[in-house]
């Protein structure tokens, strides 16, 4: 195990400085990008990256929007609850851009927003759950009734996306001072809800909100990535199943999941895992995404009734297109992970 | 079941268990029940697919209405099996004559006996008729017009397709172009074998219906499964039959149904208006219902059958018989199967059998020999059919049988829809036979004629394009049926039709009839929507009509507004939004509430 | 799986111990197959494994098909073996074990006891009953005008020979009765019922390699004929019917398209 020479952050650092130095005289686009992604990795350490992440949430608002509309026009929107994530999704989009541009909306709408999102995603497992038990047979015959009924994690899966427009709301934007004061304290008027909670509690809660302004969330996130990782893997077992694993790379999230959730679980307790294995294992996510959605886009070209002569059918018939970038979307959060500071 | 005597009795079965009409669904409430003493608004004989909505509307409108069935009022969870076989029972299995040059085969699959009717073994293919087929002899010189024009049923069309609901494709090309209100299916191998063959041959298709199959749940009704069992009767609820969507609002409405009563006869009173129904009872005992009004639902062959046995003194050729046209004008569509052997293997028992289809070649083409068109839809016959139909397509028997029975998973079917035009010596009469209860039953005849065979012989050399163009190695075609329609046909004109534009038979004022029977043409779609779609339109009638309906005033005409609020519960408030056409010769909203008979 | 315990000793034809010119053979060695619990390209493929995925009500009626085989009410025990006879030539099952062959005779004899028709009969044909029990005589007349034998006591080939004439519908003998009723109508009457008993059984269903009841359990691998996990994929062999057969031969049936009876098992 490469743990001695693991600090993965401080080596890409050193190297980030290296190659400010080696390049500084030179006037070429290389140095540049160089000195951005350093300074990425400084915002990101110190939790200045509130647009970014506004702007990944409002992406993945989107993209579980679109996909979570085709799903459900699948499932025929026989019940008045389907509609709901079709339109929380675009509007977590649109809290995220402009969270993304203005500060007060990072701070009101995009809060609102993602909390919508992720309650509709805890509502929509439920409401997946009864749809599985109601089906024929129900739970009595799992396996089947599990891969042809509602996909059970889908709509948790959907939930991450308002997960992560929560935390971008409570962090600083990258253009923050280093040293503004807390939001909760003092200086900021706390909302009449707020005070009404008991003391500990937001005590509790400003420490936290204040560990993530500052970057020092590195549990919470790696935490979120095992979770997105069982997810994710779960979804493309009982769909890859379903397909008869017909062909050998359909196993990859299922074989690469465990060991995202484990690195991510091992993030939690130990800071060597979080600089490790933990990106490693992220970057393979996001590898096996990017090559899932190749082949996804690929299957849909080619496998589904008509051809390319039948371009709708591929939306219909074909395999999902974006569910590897959802896997990938695991990856890019273990990534996140890894470069944070953590609490203590 | 309940005794007939009592007012009111618990919808239940002998032991107490709750009567099933799905793994989830349940008819749970009280039946009402009528006496012999009692003279009902209406009695509907036949709870089928027109029955079943027929009743269920007039019941939620307040009127006090009788439906005598002459099957089971089916329990889905114990009367039902997912087994071929074992289905037997949901079919007209009663004797019938059947000859001429080209005789139909009847019962299995063509009609239904047991509450619900066809529509509990039906495939479930819900295509809309084209306006052209309303119009075949102003458009072509042959066949026979409506008295109603596409424009009258359109809204109907969408407010079944809203209560069934329909599953299909967001957008259907042919006839009034329009989307489904629920999405469409995943494709089982034989649909992708439709898609691939036409696509290929540049022909358009659509995929994933338009069926009357859940392809999401609706309320207590769970979606598809994809086992293939629809001609079997749908376990699980997912098809839609009037048993599981409109009878249980019928009776939860007051609407009593009387299963296992075999109309003998309607009654004629003195004045030349119909008093009620005689009926066997489920003990075999003869019985009288009496009632205001009188609506035949019996379909092509048992209508025409019930209104020759009611002929009485002064009727001698039969009730609502003075043009001599009822059971003439009998149609089937052409059905033949073409099975195609592919080296992949196909496994056509998987899926809905109907879930693709083309209407390509719908119209009259005059570029063709013959007038009217065909479709071409996927099938997906059961080991036991299919080798029936190799026994004919390919002269298999014996060691020949049981080879290619043995691949039968590499075979793949489609199946033609061809429209036969209305011929006037087609026709339903009575045989010497009688059946259990004495009545004498019916005799079809049937012969092909010069555009008929002209049209199947065209149908069935493109349905083997396509099968060819999808990649099969091997092709045979076995010549059948498909769908009854027919019998006791509608028309402006007494001395040619028995019906009006709404069901009214010319003769009797208070009595209707209402189901496949009265179409002039059939198109070459399935006819089960429009059958629902019409007898909702019939009720919308009546119900304007109210205390006047069982009366007939000439020139008084009446537009009944289109009665949503009659629908059963759960129809608004879910599915898709449909795309809706604004083609030059539709127009939405007003044609639905123009006047029957203007053709 | 447990051995079929029932046996009709009355229908000695049906089952009849194995006879090695009535097998199908190898075409590569020309030697017949050997016989097969199981035949057919699904092998280990059992439907009624399957069971306790389906609902009581179907689990009734097949075990019921399984196990409880009716007696004979409806013919007479002579007619009973030739009709046996005859199907086991219209379906054969040389290649099965004798546990596992399925019995034809009884259900056909139950349905015509019952009075169990089809919804309708044809003008000029007699009723299904009558119409049996007149082919089999007809079919006896061949036999004893072309063998001088009754079509009980002939060998496989000669029984199939005859079973052709009617398939070509070209009967040499007999015209009495074919006056009657035509051939064509009752050979695919005498066929159908025979398809309808056959397929109908759980081991026609391992054979063809068919899903068989599927509620409350449907299918999920619905496209490239795919198994479902606990179905078999194709495991091919060749075979072909012994030398004398004619019946694997698919010559169109005879009678022309006037009499033949369009298909009426459900599609669409």
């Amino acid at each position: 195990m490469a743990v001695k020479t693991g600090d993965w952050v401080h080596g890409a650092w050193q190297l980030g400085r290296f190659a400010w130095r080696s390049t500084r005289h030179r006037r070429t686009l290389a140095p540049t990008l160089v000195r951005d992604s350093v300074s990425v990795v400084q915002h990101i350490r110190e939790g200045r990256f509130q647009r970014s992440l506004a702007l990944i949430a409002a992406f993945a608002g989107l993209l579980g929007g679109v996909e979570v509309t085709s799903e459900h026009y699948r499932g025929s929107y026989g019940q008045r609850v389907m509609y709901t994530p079709v339109i929380l999704g675009p509007l977590l989009g649109i809290a995220g851009v402009l969270g993304a541009i203005n500060r007060r909306a990072a701070r009101t709408l995009l809060p609102l927003a993602s909390c919508l999102m992720l309650g509709d995603g805890v509502l929509g497992f439920f409401f997946h759950i009864r749809g599985v038990a109601r089906k024929p047979g129900g739970w009595r015959i799992p396996v089947f009734n599990i891969v042809m009924g509602p996909p059970l994690f889908a709509p948790l899966l959907l939930g991450i996306g308002g997960f992560l427009g929560i935390i971008a709301s409570l962090l600083r934007r990258e253009d923050d001072p280093i040293h503004e004061l807390a939001w909760g304290t003092r200086w900021h008027r706390r909302p009449a809800w707020v005070e009404a909670l008991p003391r500990r509690l937001t005590r509790e809660g400003f420490v936290v909100g204040q560990d993530i302004r500052e970057g020092r969330f590195q549990r919470i996130l790696a935490g979120a990535t095992a979770l997105s990782a069982l997810l994710n893997g779960a979804e493309a077992l009982y769909s890859h199943y379903k397909n008869r694993f017909s062909y050998r790379i359909q196993w990859s999230p299922i074989l690469l999941s465990p060991a995202i959730i484990a690195a991510g679980l091992g993030a939690i307790w130990s800071k060597q895992v979080a600089r490790t294995w933990l990106p490693i294992v992220s970057a393979l996510a996001l590898l096996d995404g990017a090559v899932g959605f190749g082949y996804h886009l690929r299957g849909g070209l080619r496998h589904h009734p008509g051809g390319i002569k039948q371009p709708l059918h591929m939306v219909m018939y074909g395999p999902p297109l974006f569910a590897p970038l959802l896997y990938a979307a695991t990856g890019f959060i273990g990534l996140l992970a890894s470069l944070l500071r953590r609490a203590d | 079941m309940v005794k007939d005597t009592s007012l009111f009795g618990i919808f239940r079965k002998e032991n107490d268990q709750p009567h099933q009409l799905g793994p989830m669904q349940r008819l749970d409430v009280p039946m009402r029940h009528y006496t012999d003493a009692d003279v009902v608004d209406v009695v509907v004989v036949g709870v089928g697919s027109a029955g079943g909505v027929l009743v269920q509307r007039l019941a939620k409108a307040g009127w006090r209405v009788v439906g005598l069935e002459a099957g089971p009022f089916w329990d889905t969870e114990r009367d039902w099996v997912s087994d071929e076989a074992g289905s037997h029972n949901l079919y007209w299995n009663d004797l019938r004559i059947t000859g001429g040059k080209d005789p139909l085969a009847l019962g299995a699959n063509n009609s239904g006996k047991g509450v619900g009717g066809g529509s509990v073994h039906w495939a479930g293919f819900t295509p809309r008729f084209h306006p052209s087929d309303f119009r075949v002899y102003r458009e072509d010189g042959i066949g026979a017009d409506w008295p109603i024009s596409y424009e009258d049923v359109k809204p109907y069309y969408e407010l079944l397709e809203r209560e069934i609901p329909v599953a299909g494709p967001a957008y259907y090309p042919w006839g009034d172009p329009h989307g489904y209100i629920y999405g469409p299916h995943p494709l089982g191998q034989v649909g992708a074998v439709l898609v691939n063959g036409c696509t290929t041959l540049g022909i358009r298709s659509v995929a994933g219906g338009p069926v009357a199959i859940l392809s999401g749940s609706h309320g207590d009704r769970p979606h598809c499964i994809y086992r293939g069992f629809c001609i079997q009767g749908c376990k699980v609820g997912a098809k839609q039959s009037t048993l599981i969507s409109h009878v249980p609002d019928a009776v939860a409405h007051g609407a009593e149904i009387r299963a296992n009563a075999m109309a003998a006869r309607i009654n004629l009173g003195n004045d030349g208006r119909v008093t009620g129904v005689t009926y066997f009872d489920h003990a075999g005992q003869e019985r009288c219902q009496r009632a205001k009004l009188v609506i035949i639902s019996g379909y092509a062959i048992e209508t025409p059958r019930l209104l020759l046995n009611s002929a009485t003194t002064g009727y001698p050729q039969g009730l609502a018989n003075s043009s001599g046209t009822v059971g003439r004008y009998l149609m089937a569509q052409a059905g033949n199967v073409i099975l195609g052997r592919f080296d992949e293997p196909v496994r056509m028992y998987k899926a809905p059998p109907a879930h693709a289809l083309t209407e390509e070649f719908y119209e009259t083409d005059r570029r063709r020999d013959f007038a009217r068109g065909f479709s071409i839809q996927t099938v997906g016959p059961l080991p036991i059919a299919f080798a029936k139909q190799m026994m004919v397509a390919k002269g298999a028997w014996g060691w020949g049988l049981r080879e290619v029975m043995m691949d039968y998973n590499h075979w793949s079917a489609l199946g033609l829809l061809g429209e036969i035009l209305p011929w006037a010596d087609n026709r339903v009469t009575l045989a010497t036979e009688t059946d259990q209860f004495g009545l004498p039953v019916a005799h079809a005849h049937f012969d092909l004629h010069d555009n008929d065979h002209k049209l199947i012989e065209f149908g069935k050399n493109t349905v083997m394009e396509v099968m060819r163009a999808a990649g099969a190695q091997e092709i045979v075609q076995e010549p059948r049926y498909a769908h009854l329609i027919g019998g006791a046909r509608m028309g402006n004109d007494p001395a040619t039709s028995v019906v009006d534009g709404w069901g009214r038979t010319h003769d009797i004022p208070n009595l209707f009839i209402c189901d496949g029977s009265i179409f002039p043409t059939q198109g070459a779609a399935n006819p089960g929507l429009t059958i629902q779609a019409l007898a909702a339109r019939t009720a919308d009638y009546l119900i304007t009509l109210g205390a006047e309906a069982a009366a007939f005033r000439p020139g008084h005409t009446v537009m009944p507004p289109l009665r949503t609020e009659l629908s059963p519960a759960q129809t608004t408030g879910r599915g898709v939004p449909r795309l809706t056409s604004r083609t030059p010769n539709v127009h939405i909203g007003l044609g639905g509430l123009a006047p029957g008979g203007k053709a | 799986m447990n051995k079929r315990k029932h046996r009709h000793a009355d229908l000695d034809a049906e089952l009849s111990s194995p006879d090695l010119d009535c097998q199908p053979i190898d075409p590569q060695t020309g030697q017949p197959l050997p016989l097969r619990a199981q035949v057919g390209y699904y092998p280990g493929y059992q439907t009624l494994r399957q069971q306790r995925f389906w609902d009581a009500a179907t689990r009734d009626v097949v075990m019921r098909r399984m196990h409880e085989v009716p007696p004979i009410r409806f013919f007479t025990l002579a007619e009973a073996r030739q009709l046996a006879a005859v199907a086991a030539r219209i379906i054969p099952q040389d290649d099965r074990e004798l546990a596992y062959r399925i019995p034809i005779v009884p259900w056909i004899d139950e349905r015509l006891h019952s009075g169990r028709i089809d919804g309708y009969r044809y003008e000029g044909m007699p009723a299904d009953g009558e119409a049996h029990r007149l082919g089999l005589q007809a079919i006896n007349d061949i036999a004893r005008a072309l063998h001088d034998k009754d079509f009980i006591d002939l060998t496989p080939p000669p029984q199939e020979g005859i079973l052709r004439t009617l398939h070509d519908d070209n009967p040499p003998a007999g015209h009495a009765i074919w006056a009657r009723m035509p051939v064509q109508r009752y050979w695919m009457l005498l066929v159908q019922d025979c398809i309808e008993v056959y397929y109908a059984h759980p081991f026609a269903w391992d054979e063809i390699g068919y899903g068989g009841p599927a509620y409350p359990r449907g299918y999920m691998r619905l496209q490239h004929g795919q198994p479902e996990p606990w179905e078999k994929d194709e495991v091919r062999y060749s075979w072909r019917a012994p030398k004398w057969s004619v019946s694997q031969e698919y010559t169109p049936l005879g009678g022309g398209h006037d009499t033949i009876t369009p298909g009426q098992e459900g599609t669409h």
